[in-house]
């Protein structure tokens, strides 16, 4: 997981060579929380859910046309998830998420403009054991959000944002133990950091 | 491409992504008995016994006898029972002192005198055998610790079979100590009696993870 992260590290300064004046990139850290990952039953509910968890977020775009540009953005953080059965939350342990998602965004007003963006999420266990004993789980993840942006500096700006995204989760595990489907989750975001780049 | 083309491929992805109903979980009604039926401590009838390792006792603290390889096996089985649960119910560890140990296990005979325990005979190969003592105190509504499980080598220590033996009667007696009191009447099965199978089945892993969460009959009661 930590390549396509190197990657994004490496292309978007190798792409500000050529497009300086273009190029936007940003930096941002805020918190991230996310509805439950699964709901079982044995006797009685069993629900399990990540705690909210610090999230740092690193992105870059190029202009298109008309306002709207596209770029690239990814997210990483890490926290705790827990059962709860009977109202007793038990710490299942440490689960790390990262994100990468291709994305196109564009002008509402003068400092606001809306984000879409389409890409992979990983969730990284710190244990392969529970519902994550065969490994952690890629999925497919589509999100939609705003960027606020003031002028702090001349090239830097502070920038908040709000994401919403979704995506469906299981894993190999759950599905050897006989779980059908998988899990809608939705995740949202605040974030604030420096972005650097247009106007 | 044309934009028609492009619509309906972005409607058609996020109908995939949004429109499934959520996750199903499995029905955990295949299992067999586990609990202990015996003459009521008090009065006529019988007492239901039943018991699993409350959270707050977790990790299980195991002492093992250098012998015969048994560490190794009882480190492997307490892996292989960790691994049955997904939501951390069960955690074991070893510990290098008998003294204040949860379960002795022991790699000779088992003592011919009981004061209390109860006596689970299993693994009866002909390579090795095992035995779980568990002490009920004496109104059977205690869990008393140490639990003592003896794991007794038959064949010689070059027989090709007796590593499988002990490997297998190690996550057996294992199994005893954990809150499967009884034998499961299938020969698929790690619980048993005569255990042909080398790890827990999907029945042993069925009945584990639903006695982990049934309120037990029993009061752990640590020295």
């Amino acid at each position: 997981m930590r390549k396509p992260f190197a990657l994004l590290m490496l292309l978007l300064p190798a792409g500000a060579a050529s497009l300086t004046a273009q190029t936007d990139y940003y930096l941002r850290i805020g918190a991230i929380g996310a509805s439950n990952l699964l709901r079982d039953g044995i006797v009685s509910e069993i629900t399990v859910r990540q705690s909210i968890a610090p999230l740092l977020v690193v992105g870059g775009s190029l202009p298109l046309r008309q306002g709207y540009r596209a770029g690239l953005e990814g997210n990483l953080s890490s926290g705790g998830f827990h059962s709860t059965e009977s109202g007793v939350e038990t710490d299942l342990g440490t689960l790390r998420t990262a994100s990468l998602q291709l994305d196109l965004s564009g002008p509402i007003a003068r400092q606001i403009r809306w984000w879409m963006g389409l890409g992979g999420l990983f969730y990284l266990p710190k244990d392969d054991e529970g519902i994550f004993l065969q490994g952690g789980t890629t999925r497919l993840l589509a999100g939609i959000g705003t960027d606020w942006r003031m002028a702090v500096l001349p090239r830097w700006d502070l920038m908040t944002s709000l994401r919403y995204d979704f995506h469906r989760f299981t894993t190999e595990e759950l599905k050897a133990r006989g779980f059908g489907q998988s899990q809608g989750i939705s995740r949202f975001s605040l974030s604030i950091g420096l972005a650097r780049g247009h106007r | 491409m044309n934009a028609r083309c492009r619509w309906f491929g972005i409607a058609g992805l996020l109908a995939a992504l949004l429109g499934c109903s959520d996750i199903s979980a499995p029905l955990r009604d295949d299992l067999y008995e586990w609990r202990l039926f015996v003459p009521a401590a008090v009065g006529g009838g019988t007492d239901t016994l039943s018991f699993h390792w409350p959270r707050s006792a977790l990790p299980v603290r195991v002492w093992v006898e250098d012998t015969v390889g048994l560490p190794a096996d009882f480190e492997r089985a307490i892996g292989i029972w960790k691994s049955v649960f997904l939501y951390r119910e069960f955690e074991a560890q070893r510990v290098s002192d008998s003294v204040g140990a949860d379960v002795i296990v022991r790699g000779s005979g088992s003592p011919g005198s009981l004061l209390r325990a109860t006596r689970l005979h299993s693994a009866l190969r002909s390579e090795c055998t095992g035995e779980t003592d568990l002490d009920f105190g004496d109104d059977n509504t205690e869990f008393r610790t140490p639990v003592r499980i003896f794991i007794t080598p038959l064949a010689a220590p070059d027989d090709a079979g007796l590593r499988e033996c002990l490997a297998l009667t190690s996550i057996h007696e294992l199994g005893h100590a954990i809150g499967i009191f009884r034998h499961s009447p299938n020969a698929t099965d790690i619980m048993f009696a005569n255990p042909v199978v080398d790890l827990p089945s999907a029945l042993d892993r069925g009945t584990i993870e639903v006695l982990y969460h049934v309120p037990p009959t029993l009061r752990l009661v640590r020295p």
